[in-house]
């Protein structure tokens, strides 16, 4: 990309550019519109499935987030999605209380305990840093089972407390999830245009320069396990309601790698479109694999190695085809 | 203000690691309205006392202060809210950024927009875009460089990359300004450019202070230059003055090994 913008005229770059926000721009409302009249066209159990892949692409945001914002890869998530689920999952039992106190309750905690996380690893990076994450994500299980007098134990919990009163429950469990998505979403591209956001991915890819400038290593590590923490519990609020129970198999070791691996296979996307490819291999992947018995765990990888590959080569193989179609 | 009491002050700086001693008891000074070149072979120290004056490093021994006030033990962060701002001898732009918002980033400190306003699109936060957009489109135009800012930095030739980060250290309206090998990389087109930005920057209320390996950028704009050899100063004083030193002619000026 930058070898063909170097070619242009400053003009042309700009303009370059300005088509290609306009055309994401014009790709995610198209998607958002296609996506809202999707249960119109589908049944059921596709909504409700799509519902929780709306909520499990928050997971690989929250992911991503921190590898593009803070350069770390966690390989602990579903300790976040889980304060999240379990917020959603205690209030609405115990309480009857519903998504609307019960998803800023998920924000606070997982921002606080990002930040809780953050402050004694706050000088662990790469490997360090992810293996210390594994630990949270290896706790979750356990945590929830020894709290079973208000987690619900292995039983879990159901959450039945509609969100909008009067509107099927099936139709709000499939646009709550789209909403929370579409919203996270927009707030994390505003971050990259904000002074906090710029600062950040200068304190990423050069420390000491981001030093220089009054940005802090700390602040910034701070900061971006608290976002992504509180991300990765709004994930948890949407597969909750979406998924309409909370247990601790949600939240297990294996479903944090998942999360990281929806990460990659969206390459660390940001946008809409590409979370949602990474949210679609984590929820569809498993399902359409299910039948396939012993197979599945090798039939995965294979996936996995295809989705990476398509993604290297894609951008080739649409180049080869432009060409081809220019010579023609 | 006398503008001679605005300076930069290092007394007695010393700096080792593990028994390498690199600093050997520094005593410099860098005044508002002058620009001082600070020049040596490799391993002299000069980018060691760089960090030392910006935070990086903490000296062994030594005092810092800036117009009388002590910055030992403030982080470079605390330092850079002071107007205390540097460029680095190698690149250091984010990729991820357009230059527009490389620049930005050196006034983003200042900023007084929270996280709210990070995250959704309130009046105070656009407000506050808009303001550093304007002003990182003043430094950028300064220095010429108004056109490429909607560009990233791995698109422009290393000239530019250098001005792009000139122009980060100056938009905040640094009191000090220490740049370091800001003509590494360039060719000689691109040394005179950067010559007269650099001549265009200096003004009553900054001290610059340059370290480079180029005599003549150094001899054509600095008013005292400062000469490290091993970690101590062997001559500082005027261009002419460190030209016709001998000392300085035998471990540096006229040295082959200089490169």
């Amino acid at each position: 990309m930058s070898d063909h913008a170097t070619h242009l005229a400053p003009g042309q770059v700009i303009l370059s550019r300005l088509s290609g926000v306009a055309t994401s721009g014009l790709t995610t409302a198209i998607l958002v519109a296609v996506l809202i009249v999707m249960p119109v066209m589908l049944g059921g159990s596709w909504i409700f499935t799509l519902g929780l892949c709306f909520a499990n692409s928050i997971g690989v945001l929250a992911v991503s987030l921190l590898v593009r914002y803070g350069g770390e890869v966690s390989i602990g998530h579903t300790f976040f999605t889980a304060l999240g689920a379990y917020s959603v999952g205690v209030l609405d039992t115990s309480y009857g209380i519903s998504l609307w106190a019960s998803v800023p309750l998920a924000l606070l905690l997982g921002v606080m305990f990002g930040l809780l996380f953050a402050w004694p690893s706050r000088n662990l990076h790469g490997i360090y840093l992810a293996v210390t994450t594994l630990a949270l994500a290896l706790a979750v299980p356990e945590m929830i089972n020894n709290f079973d007098t208000l987690t619900g134990g292995y039983e879990g919990l159901y959450v039945a407390t509609p969100f909008i009163p009067g509107i099927e429950m099936g139709l709000q469990r499939y646009y709550v999830a789209l909403f929370l998505l579409v919203l996270v979403c927009l707030a994390v591209a505003r971050l990259r245009r904000s002074r906090q956001g710029m600062a950040l991915l200068l304190a990423k890819t050069n420390a000491a320069a981001a030093d220089a400038f009054g940005t802090r290593r700390v602040w910034a590590r701070l900061s971006i396990m608290g976002i992504s923490g509180g991300i990765g519990a709004i994930c948890g609020a949407a597969l909750a309601f979406s998924g309409s129970t909370v247990s601790p198999g949600g939240f297990t070791f294996w479903q944090a790698i998942f999360l990281l691996v929806g990460s990659v296979v969206s390459f660390y996307g940001l946008s809409l479109t590409r979370v949602l490819i990474g949210g679609a291999f984590v929820t569809l992947v498993p399902q359409l694999l299910s039948a396939s018995g012993a197979w599945i765990p090798v039939l995965y990888g294979l996936a996995l190695l295809g989705m990476i590959l398509l993604g290297h080569y894609l951008p080739r193989i649409r180049e080869m085809m432009s060409r081809k179609s220019e010579a023609a | 203000m006398d503008l001679m009491t605005n300076a930069l002050r290092g007394e007695g700086i010393a700096l080792s690691f593990g028994g390498i001693k690199v600093l050997k008891g520094l005593d410099v000074e860098f005044r508002a309205g002058e620009i001082t070149g600070l020049i040596g072979p490799n391993g002299a120290g000069k980018t060691s006392l760089f960090n030392c004056l910006t935070g990086a490093y903490s000296p062994q021994q030594g005092a810092i202060s800036y117009a009388g006030e002590a910055l030992n033990g403030l982080p470079p962060a605390a330092r850079a809210n002071k107007g205390i701002v540097r460029s680095f001898q190698h690149v250091a732009l984010c990729p991820d950024l357009t230059v527009r918002e490389n620049v930005m980033v050196g006034i983003a400190r200042n900023g007084k927009s929270g996280w709210l306003d990070a995250f959704l699109p309130l009046p105070r936060g656009i407000r506050e875009r808009e303001e550093m957009a304007r002003s990182a489109d003043a430094a950028l135009a300064d220095l010429g460089l108004l056109d490429v800012g909607e560009r990233f930095p791995g698109e422009l030739p290393p000239g530019m990359q250098r001005l792009v980060e000139i122009a980060r250290a100056v938009v905040g309206k640094p009191s000090v300004l220490l740049l370091d090998e800001p003509a590494a990389g360039l060719n000689n087109s691109e040394t005179r450019d950067l010559t007269k930005v650099l001549r265009k920057l200096a003004s009553t209320e900054l001290a610059m202070v340059v370290v480079e390996h180029d005599m003549d950028l150094v001899m054509s704009i600095c008013d005292r230059i400062y000469v490290l050899n091993f970690g101590e100063i062997v001559a500082s004083g005027s261009p002419e003055e460190v030209r016709s030193n001998p000392d300085v002619v035998r471990i540096y000026l006229g040295s082959d090994e200089d490169d």
